[in-house]
């Protein structure tokens, strides 16, 4: 479990000799727990000591990484909730095909080219899973390589077939599923020739750990598990109990990342079966559909869920409507710290008149602190009437700024030639009265 | 290798709140609907079991909405224009409770009228909202609550500026109280204290840590209910109430869901777009503790609640 | 176009001739009318009313008057222009009343116990007797003297200015070859070139008083105390507001004011002024002259640092909030421009960062937390709230933005603690009916800093206002009332106030208030997290700054301002600043200890992450969200 600042230093010699570049081993201690020097920085530290920081800074979950084309990368996570630091590393979402499927190629081809923007970042799908039900599962693992540079599962339980179709994938780590403990012996052998990661499946903890042990006897250290179960209730348990095992009791033998497969109960379920395991701890998620609506609110959740909530609450900046808006209502500035905009908003759509609200990219500061930091000044905010083309949407071009930032008013008549620059109210509460009064 | 599995005893528990009153209760409705008393984190049945599970409303109107989405005009269809119809095909849809939101346009006459209407044509218990503007919603909500006393509705929205005339009416009316914060946890907690402060019980309080939806913040009011979750179960007596959300409000004031021309085309299709968009961010929310899920489209509503069942089934 | 505006103040006239578009404000400097800008001309305080009779001018921003101001034709200077020919009647200026600390506290102050002269001091005297030159002994006067150092002093080398040398003639004559020197030395590297300050004839007793000055340089206060070096006596202590009120209240406003053309060297003027002043005022008190004052030992925050010696600011409030310096080099009076001996030294004292500077270095060395043994917090409560957590072993410090609001700034009826200021409130709880103190006894005309943490308490404990301080208006009670800002609480009528007017507390200064305090509350919580100690672990809290002095501690618990521990932990230390500058004035172990303590403090940056944020929100509360930090609140509540 990682240390506080306060508990390293404790490890630490606690003389302030200064060698490590920092001024006190306190100040050594913080840069350590927030991961930015290393240990090695202090040469006095003792063996001891470094056993435990060592163990403290060891992942929890193993990291794992299926390369091609591209990357995905699950695990290295050391949190139960995401307030409590941040999810890391967003589980890949896979889109299955069977080697039988005489559409193979069409299909992997459209997923693959699938590409979405969300607020600026452009999404697609991870990698595909390749099936062998009957069909000629070499053909179907080239036709698929051909189409895609994406990582791809390959899902068999026939080794010296499984051998083939990895021997087309050299220089690339796919994932093998899946090992049992009964038969985990020719498919541990084909991880470590190939460089793969291996899906071990079981039915207990107590089983898993056994089978993990012995994967990692036979030489192969990435692994992820299939957890099984039957409905959402049971894979809410066991992912939500290996998960703890994992960073609660600190349980390195079912350290890994694990496997979903959504497509199990049919495409009515998949979506809210692959919502749960994006959620709850998923590491791979498997998608028996594609389609473009799906995809997109999967990708969207799992880039909500995965964000990082230590950074300010911000919202969009953009142009906001408030109470149907048409071309005669006033045009109300702000910055984007979500309290901000919702205190704003909130008066405003309270009073039940329309409004424009342009949220300027502030940083996700609040009025004050983003004047006082330079980020919410006559240029920035010039630049968000422009950008979000304000002048289209209204007749009268005039804009009303926060009384706090009076000052900006003279500087912004200059950036903003041929708009009136009106100072509002300084509080949220006041805007309704000033909308009333001051705006006709 | 045995392997122990580590399991969470929590000092604290949630609440159990009651919507609606029996005519044995006082009231008139066919039932009452309990949630909350959870004593862990949801649907960890290895720990503890679910005690209520959560339950759906859905919203409808006092005036056909014009700014709703076409689609769910053409599920809800004539019966938009009339509360008591509405709700009726509500309850058909697989509503456990029914919202009805007041708009600006209603006077006290009416909306008691209206409420009134409802209340007639189902036995579904009662959410009742203003129109979410501070006086207005005053001067709708008490001749409510006055004109239904001992129906136990739930009366929102309670805010922390306008809190006093609501919970005062409620305390008098026996009527639930619906808290809402803006997505954070303190706030939340302040509210509450608030509202306890005024001298009514913690069972007739829910709390309502607002969303967003999917794309719109969702993880900001997901982290929120989690957190309060967690602080109510390790004993913090001002956060052991149960939550509403409101996904369907949310998700259909999103683009994704509300129209179907002039979006990018990697959206896909409108219809399967705008479900999974109400349907993931209602299951989100019942993730992360969630005891009302307010939605919208019938479709949605069904999905949600078989989610529900899969995720209690043991 | 040039137009004429015409200025009628005090029964005066004049006028000046601009350019369309000027800013009223400029013009009246340019015509001689001082104007002032509490808030910086940011259209924030509205203090910069004035009168438009006659002309054209366009407002820019009529935020701070009312529309019956306007409609009688305020305006307000800093934020209106000129657009024709202009009259302009200026009121009669708010006169800043002087709060000046008085000789009586001087006794207060012991001198270091172990402070002895000779072994601490950097400024000497030396006593030479120069042979004095013949025809044969040919040696120039510098030479003689510099052997005479040498062989009676054992000082082999030295540096001096040229007025040195110009003045060194004249005295070693008149004091017929024996004088008395002042030398500044660095006591920590004695091999190091000593530098002579000054020369006079003839023999100067040992015990007469060589003067030293040690000054705090605060955002709204500057302080000096005047201090003889060779006893290590106070002898006098004197205050004035700082000169650059008038161009910012805090040190946002004024970095942003220095910015303008012409800022820096206005700022860097006003404060020199008001330091000059002291200086004179304090020198009069004990019959001494300001040349005769040889050293200045300086803190302050870094923004005041960087202003008082015209370095640009800028940097300092723009991510990622870098200063220019953190510890400026030893350099001479005359450069600094402070008005003691010409060739004095002057001494900045090291800050940490931008937000942390010598004020709080200074004030951990005379707050005693550098030898704690147990875990102790150190708290500023000023405009800028600075806080530092430790021991011996460790120093974490912050600081966050409290607003002016509990020094009587941002508050509709607010002002500084002095004649006529409500400093303290009583409310009965039936009635609301309150009852107040007015420093002076007199008329009330507001409610200072802790009147207003006396109010907040009164108002919350008796339910004037609800934990969110919102006001209960449904109390029927005729001392609450709707206001223009939202419910008000009435402490005194205009029958019995000075100015005839109701004084009020409104909900936008309840919110200041509010977020002052959480401000406050959240820095030292989030610190405590930060290291993982406890906060009820901290044995001591000593609380500094000039207006720590008037905190009262049971209503600052109520309201949350500090933390709810036994009062017998607290300590209140008055203006730590100034007492740290004056220890490392006398003894240069304590300011290398001050450098020392710079070093050693780890600056925690509160925008970084949203904890600061949550534990902030959870502190706007009365007294706080989390009612288990609060026992003995949540005990006077059941009551
Ligand atoms: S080198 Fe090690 S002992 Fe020395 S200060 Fe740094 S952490 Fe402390
Ligand atoms: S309003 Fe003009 S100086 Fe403050």
């Amino acid at each position: 479990m990682a240390l506080s600042g306060i508990q390293i230093y404790k490890l630490l010699p606690q003389t302030n000799c200064k060698e490590c570049g920092f001024p006190t081993c306190l100040a050594f201690a913080m840069k350590l727990a927030a991961k930015q020097v290393e240990l090695g920085s202090c040469p006095y530290v003792s063996d001891a000591s470094k056993k435990q920081l060592a163990e403290s800074a060891a992942p929890p979950i193993r990291l794992i990484t299926l390369k091609a084309g591209s990357e995905v990368k699950a695990g290295n996570e050391v949190v139960m909730f995401r307030h409590e630091k941040t999810f890391y590393n967003k589980p890949g979402l896979f889109v299955r095909v069977k080697a039988s499927d005489p559409e193979l190629a069409a299909k992997v081809a459209k997923a693959d080219a699938y590409k979405v923007n969300y607020v600026g970042m452009d999404f697609t799908i991870d990698g595909f899973a390749v099936e062998a039900d009957g069909g000629d599962f070499v053909r179907a693992v080239k036709a698929v390589r051909d189409t895609t540079k994406r990582p791809l599962i390959l899902i068999a339980d026939d080794a010296p077939l499984l051998d083939s179709a990895l021997s087309l994938l050299a220089g690339e780590s796919a994932l093998i599923y899946a090992a049992e403990s009964s038969s985990y012996e020719p498919l541990a052998d084909l991880a470590k020739k190939h460089k793969s990661a291996l899906v071990l499946k079981a039915d207990s903890f107590d089983a898993f750990a056994d089978l993990t042990q012995k994967v990692q006897a036979k030489g192969v250290e990435d692994m992820v598990l299939d957890l099984g179960g039957k409905n959402l209730g049971e894979w809410l348990t066991r992912s939500t109990q290996a998960r703890r095992l994992a960073i609660k009791a600190n349980q390195r033998a079912v350290g890994y990342p694990t496997i979903f497969f959504a497509g199990q109960n049919g495409p009515e379920k998949e979506a809210v079966y692959a919502a749960q395991a994006i959620a709850k701890y998923a590491g791979f998620v498997v998608l028996d559909t594609f389609t473009p609506e799906l995809a997109y609110a999967l990708l969207v959740l799992r880039e909500n869920i995965y964000t990082d909530p230590q950074k300010p609450i911000q919202v969009q900046p953009g142009i906001y409507e408030i109470n149907s808006p048409n071309a005669d209502s006033p045009v109300l500035v702000t910055t984007n710290f979500s309290i901000t905009y919702f205190s704003v908003a909130n008066e405003v759509e309270g009073s039940g008149l329309p409004a424009w609200l342009v949220v300027t990219d502030a940083e996700g500061m609040s009025v004050l602190t983003a004047w006082a930091a330079g980020k919410f000044d006559a240029e920035r905010i010039a630049k968000a009437i422009k950008g979000f083309d304000v002048a289209s949407k209204v007749n009268k071009k005039r804009i009303v700024l926060p009384g706090h930032v009076a000052v900006l008013s003279g500087e912004l008549e200059e950036e903003l030639a041929g708009w009136e620059i009106r100072v509002g109210p300084r509080e949220a509460v006041d805007i309704p009265a000033f909308m009333k009064q001051a705006l006709n | 290798m045995p392997i122990e599995i580590p399991k969470d005893k929590w000092p604290g528990s949630i609440k159990k709140v009651t919507l609606g009153a029996t005519s044995a209760e006082g009231g008139t409705r066919a039932k009452s609907v309990t949630v909350g008393g959870e004593t862990t984190l949801p649907y960890l049945h290895f720990e503890a079991p679910t005690p209520n599970k959560p339950v759906i409303a859905i919203e409808i109107k006092s005036h056909r909405p014009d700014d709703w989405s076409p689609l769910l005009g053409e599920v809800w269809g004539d019966a938009m224009n009339d509360p008591a119809q509405w709700a009726k095909k509500a309850e058909e849809a697989g509503a456990d409770i029914i919202v009805l939101a007041l708009t600006l346009a209603d006077s006290p006459e009416d909306a008691v009228r209206i409420v009134k209407s409802v209340l007639a044509a189902t036995g579904l218990p009662l959410i009742v909202w203003g129109p979410g503007q501070a006086e207005k919603d005053n001067d709708l909500l008490v001749p409510i609550a006055e004109a239904t006393k001992g129906e136990k509705l739930m009366l929102g929205i309670c805010e922390d500026k306008n809190y006093r005339t609501i919970v005062a009416t409620a305390m008098a009316n026996g009527h639930v109280i619906q808290a809402r914060t803006p997505m954070d946890v303190n706030l939340a907690k302040q509210l509450n204290i608030l509202i306890t402060d005024m001298g009514l019980p913690a069972d007739r309080i829910m709390m309502d840590p607002t969303t967003g939806a999917l794309g719109y913040g969702i993880e900001y009011g997901y982290s929120v209910m989690e957190r309060l979750r967690l602080a109510a179960l390790q004993g913090d007596s001002m956060t052991q109430l149960p939550m509403i959300v409101t996904p369907g409000f949310e998700a259909w004031k999103a683009k994704e869901s509300k129209v179907g021309d002039g979006v990018p085309e990697a959206w896909g299709d409108w219809k399967f777009r705008a479900i999974h968009w109400e349907t993931l961010t209602a299951v989100a929310l019942v993730e992360s503790g969630a005891d009302i899920i307010v939605l919208r489209h019938p479709e949605s509503v069904k999905r949600v609640k078989e989610t529900i069942e899969e995720l209690i089934a043991v | 176009m040039q137009h004429t505006v015409s200025f009628t103040h005090e029964e005066k006239q004049s006028s000046v001739s601009v350019p369309t578009g000027t800013m009223l404000s400029d013009a009246a400097h340019l015509a001689g009318v001082e104007i002032g800008q509490p808030c910086g001309g940011q259209g924030r305080c509205g203090r910069c009313a004035v009168l438009v009779t006659d002309g054209n001018v366009r407002r820019r921003s009529t935020l701070r008057l009312s529309p019956a101001d306007v409609e009688q034709g305020y305006a307000l200077a800093c934020q209106t222009v000129v657009e024709g020919d202009v009259l302009i009647n200026v009121p009669p200026q708010e006169k800043i009343e002087r709060r000046l600390t008085t000789d009586r506290v001087v006794a207060e102050v012991t001198i270091p116990a172990d402070y002895d002269f000779d072994q601490h001091q950097s400024i000497h005297r030396v006593y030479l007797e120069l042979t004095p030159p013949t025809m044969e002994d040919q040696t120039d006067d510098w030479a003689r003297l510099q052997t005479a150092l040498r062989t009676q002093a054992n000082i082999p080398e030295v540096t001096c200015s040229l007025h040195f040398l110009q003045t060194l003639g004249k005295t070693l004559r008149d004091g017929e070859w024996q004088v008395t020197l002042v030398v500044d030395r660095d006591m920590e590297f004695p091999e190091k070139p000593v530098r002579l300050i000054e020369v006079f004839p003839g023999r100067v007793d040992d015990y007469s008083p060589l003067w030293g000055c040690a000054i705090d340089i605060g955002t709204t206060t500057v302080s000096l105390w005047l201090v003889d070096l060779v006893s290590g006596h106070v002898r006098a202590q004197v205050a004035e507001y700082n000169g650059q009120i008038a161009r910012g209240e805090d040190v946002i406003s004024r970095i942003i004011y220095s910015g303008k053309a012409g800022g820096e060297q206005e700022m860097r003027q006003l404060v020199l002024d008001t330091i000059n002043e002291l200086v004179e005022t304090a020198c009069k008190r004990v019959n001494a002259k300001p040349e005769d004052v040889m050293k200045a030992t300086i803190s302050g925050n870094s923004t005041m640092m960087h202003l008082l010696l015209g370095i640009p600011a800028g940097s300092i409030r723009l991510s990622p909030f870098i200063t220019a310096v953190n510890h400026p080099p030893v350099m001479l009076a005359k450069e600094v421009g402070i008005n003691i001996h010409h060739g004095g030294a002057v001494d900045c004292l090291p800050g940490v960062a931008s937000y942390v500077g010598a004020d709080i270095t200074a004030g951990v060395l005379s707050s005693g937390l550098e030898h704690a043994e147990h875990v102790s917090l150190f708290i500023d409560v000023g405009t800028n709230g600075e806080m530092v957590l430790g021991n011996r072993d460790w120093l974490v410090t912050c600081a966050c933005s409290a607003g002016p609001a509990f020094e009587g700034a941002g508050v509709v009826n607010g002002m500084r603690a002095t004649q006529g200021a409500i400093e303290e409130v009583w409310i009965n709880g039936e009635t609301f009916e309150p009852t107040y103190r007015v420093i002076g006894g007199g008329k009330p005309k507001g409610i200072c800093g802790s009147g207003l943490i006396s109010l907040l308490a009164e108002a919350f404990l008796t339910g004037v206002i609800d934990k969110a301080g919102n006001v209960n208006l449904m109390a029927g009670n005729s001392r609450v009332r709707e206001g223009a800002h939202g419910g008000e609480y009435v402490l005194a009528w205009g029958a019995e106030s000075e100015s005839g007017e109701d004084i009020v507390l409104t909900r936008v200064d309840i919110d200041n208030l509010l977020r002052a305090k959480a401000a406050i509350y959240a820095g030292f919580s989030i610190l405590a997290d930060t290291v993982g100690v406890p906060l009820e672990m901290a044995d001591r809290v000593l609380v500094g700054g000039s207006f720590g002095k008037y905190i009262n501690v049971e209503k600052a618990v109520q309201i949350g301002l500090l933390p709810d521990m036994e009062w017998s932990r607290f300590e209140f230390l008055g203006n730590t600043s100034v007492k740290g500058a004056y220890a490392a004035l006398l003894d240069w172990r304590m300011r290398d200890r001050i450098t020392e303590i710079a070093k050693r403090m780890t600056y925690i940056e509160l925008s970084a992450d949203n904890s600061f944020y949550d534990a902030f929100t959870s502190a706007l509360f009365l007294p706080h969200t989390d009612m288990n930090k609060f026992p003995s609140v949540a005990a006077a509540l059941e009551r």
